[in-house]
């Protein structure tokens, strides 16, 4: 579960977050979409505890991210904007490294390493330097990377940007098998399509608030439009941004 | 996870992605045996030049040498008097020769009447090498003139020393010895140098160029103490920067061995106790350079501006150091306190086989470490407030 109350964050004289609160609950995929520069990245990069927000509380499974930043992100598993791999570390090498950083170790993780090769179709370049790595091999090794650990909750920033469409229908499947398992999972994007084929929950985010929140079902009713993207639009005020 | 465990963890994966790179391997690997190599050359040279003038005695080639038959048999006494070639102006521009002594005909008859006789000496001034034959020569010729004036006034009846009121004598002190132990006074220049250019390739790797890569995010988002974090990346770098140190240390260990002080005139202490003693003083300014280079460098807006930004770091500390090397003057105690420069006199004491007191070492040494720690502090502190990940 993750929870956001009052979020607030400005960078320079720019309001990125404006009071930003919603919540994550667990078995439900939430999609968190706004239009590009809405403050979609900025408010996960606090959930995940890169940032510290000027006011307001960050929460995962009721843990305060201020006062208990390492205990929270041990129930995190991250996946940011960009990949950011290791060009001189293999794809393994990056699953094992992390999951040393989340403590666990020998026999165990290398099994876990390897079950995670496998879920992700990954077996062909497991053991490669990710130098020169297709777009799609790198969400896989980050996605891995983030997965490691078995966390109870997910935090994916845009995760089939740029995938052709054969990985993205790989990476959909893994979100529905992370909520079947029970786990609570937060990406974010703004692609429409997207959210509308995965999210139980959406949160739209314009202008560094929260402008609707709901099932897809619920934001028809509020706006009262027929069309799922007509819903986004009328709650966003813009068609700005948006794809 | 303990603190430690991170700490490892992060640190084992930056050496090992340190080796895989060749760009940090080559400046750990390679650099490192530039300084023993010019240390080594340059005592050679030295010891050439000495070995003409001390040992095989100086070459004066000499022009006309049957018009002053008397002469010529003086300068053979202190010198080997050899033919000139046809054309001695040419060759000494050429700088086929160092010095000539021409005699010209005339030579005789002003001579023979008592009038200054005429002799040329052709030299280049500008030419470094060709000043101790030059002076030979000037010095031998002189020593005729005075020699054959006093035989002059004593056949007129008059005691020679009226006409030296002063007793000149030059004593020179300088030996191949100590123009050779000048050049030691390069070693902690170099020592310094190469603990800097050793660390820094990984210490932008780690920092700048994670950032550049996008790779940070990932890590800031692990849990991770951020002070293990800042740790195991200076660590990381401090690897490098040692492996280069030893290696130039061991080099400068070489070089008597391949100089042998027979062949340059001294003996260098540079047995490894003296290297051991070395690269003990040498840790805290490890520690200190790798802090200083991951500051920096996390810092810096891209790798290429850290690499700028490191490579003029490098040069700050080195330089002073070289200078008071150079100087004879003895420095005053407070300066030990400074670090990189603290050190570096220590070790030139060493070098010269010069006492070090336990104040000096121990200056310097605390001085160092204290730095590095208000340079890992504030670092830490920097990583807490977002830095490197965003420029806060």
């Amino acid at each position: 579960m993750i929870d956001l109350q009052g979020v607030r964050k400005a960078f320079g004289k720019v309001d990125a977050l404006r009071g930003v609160t919603f919540s994550v609950p667990d078995g439900h995929i939430t999609g968190l979409l706004g239009p590009n520069g809405a403050g979609k990245t900025t408010a996960l990069r606090i959930v995940y505890g890169v940032l510290r927000p000027d006011a307001g509380r960050a929460a995962v499974d009721g843990i305060d991210l201020a006062t208990s930043r390492l205990e929270a992100q041990r129930r995190l598993g991250v996946l940011p904007h960009a990949q950011g791999l290791y060009a001189r570390l293999t794809a393994r090498e990056h699953i094992l490294y992390f999951g040393e950083m989340h403590g666990l170790a020998g026999a165990a993780l290398r099994r876990r390493a390897a079950e995670l090769v496998d879920l992700l179709g990954m077996a062909d370049f497991a053991d490669r330097r990710t130098e020169g790595f297709s777009q799609g091999q790198k969400v896989k090794v980050a996605l891995a990377r983030a997965l490691v650990h078995a966390p109870r909750n997910v935090v994916l920033d845009e995760p089939t940007n740029g995938l052709d469409v054969a990985a993205t229908r790989q990476v959909r499947a893994l979100l529905l098998q992370l909520r079947t398992a029970g786990h609570c999972i937060l990406f974010s994007s703004h692609v429409m399509q997207e959210v509308s084929a995965l999210c139980d929950r959406v949160v739209v985010i314009a202008r560094g608030q929260v402008v609707a929140e709901g099932t897809p079902d619920d934001l028809r009713r509020q706006t009262g439009r027929e069309g799922l993207e007509d819903a986004f639009v009328a709650a966003i005020g813009s068609e700005e941004g948006l794809a | 996870m303990s603190w430690a465990r991170s700490f490892w963890v992060v640190f084992a994966k930056e050496v090992r992605e340190g080796v895989r790179d060749r760009r940090s391997l080559v400046a750990a690997l390679f650099f490192p045996f530039l300084g023993p190599a010019l240390l080594a050359v340059m005592l050679y040279l030295v010891s050439q030049s000495s070995r003409r003038a001390d040992e095989l005695g100086v070459d004066i080639p000499v022009a006309g040498r049957e018009f002053a038959p008397n002469l010529v048999a003086f300068l053979e006494q202190g010198a080997r008097v050899v033919a000139a070639p046809p054309d001695p102006e040419e060759a000494v521009r050429r700088g086929d020769l160092e010095v000539v002594v021409v005699i010209p005909p005339e030579f005789g008859e002003a001579f023979r009447t008592g009038r200054p006789a005429p002799v040329r000496i052709i030299t280049d001034e500008s030419r470094q090498q060709a000043r101790p034959s030059a002076a030979a020569a000037e010095r031998l010729l002189a020593a005729w003139s005075r020699q054959t004036g006093a035989q002059r006034l004593v056949l007129r009846g008059v005691h020679p020393a009226v006409f030296e009121p002063l007793a000149l004598e030059r004593v020179d002190v300088s030996t191949p010895a100590s123009r050779a132990a000048a050049l030691l006074a390069t070693i902690p220049f170099f020592l310094v140098m190469a603990l800097f250019t050793g660390g820094m390739p990984v210490a932008i790797d780690v920092t700048a160029g994670e950032r550049e890569r996008q790779s940070l995010e990932p890590l800031f988002a692990a849990p991770l103490r951020r002070s293990a974090l800042v740790l195991s990346k200076i660590a990381g770098a401090a690897v490098f920067s040692s492996l280069a140190l030893v290696e130039t240390a061991i080099g400068f260990g070489l070089v008597p061995l391949a100089l042998p002080a027979t062949r340059i005139g001294f003996s260098m202490h540079l047995d490894p106790r003296m290297l051991a003693r070395i690269l003990a003083l040498c840790v805290p300014m490890v520690l200190l350079a790798s802090a200083l280079m991951v500051m920096l460098a996390a810092k810096a807006r891209n790798f290429r501006a850290a690499q700028t930004t490191l490579s003029l770091l490098m040069l700050v500390p080195a330089l002073p150091g070289m200078a008071l090397g150079l100087l004879a003057a003895r420095p005053p105690a407070s300066l030990f306190a400074v670090p990189f420069l603290g050190e570096q006199m220590v070790i030139t004491h060493l070098l010269r086989a010069e006492e070090v007191t336990f104040l000096q070492v121990g200056l310097c040494s605390a001085a160092t470490l204290l730095a590095a720690a208000l340079v890992v502090a504030f670092t830490v502190r920097a990583f807490e407030r977002g830095q490197p990940l965003f420029d806060a």
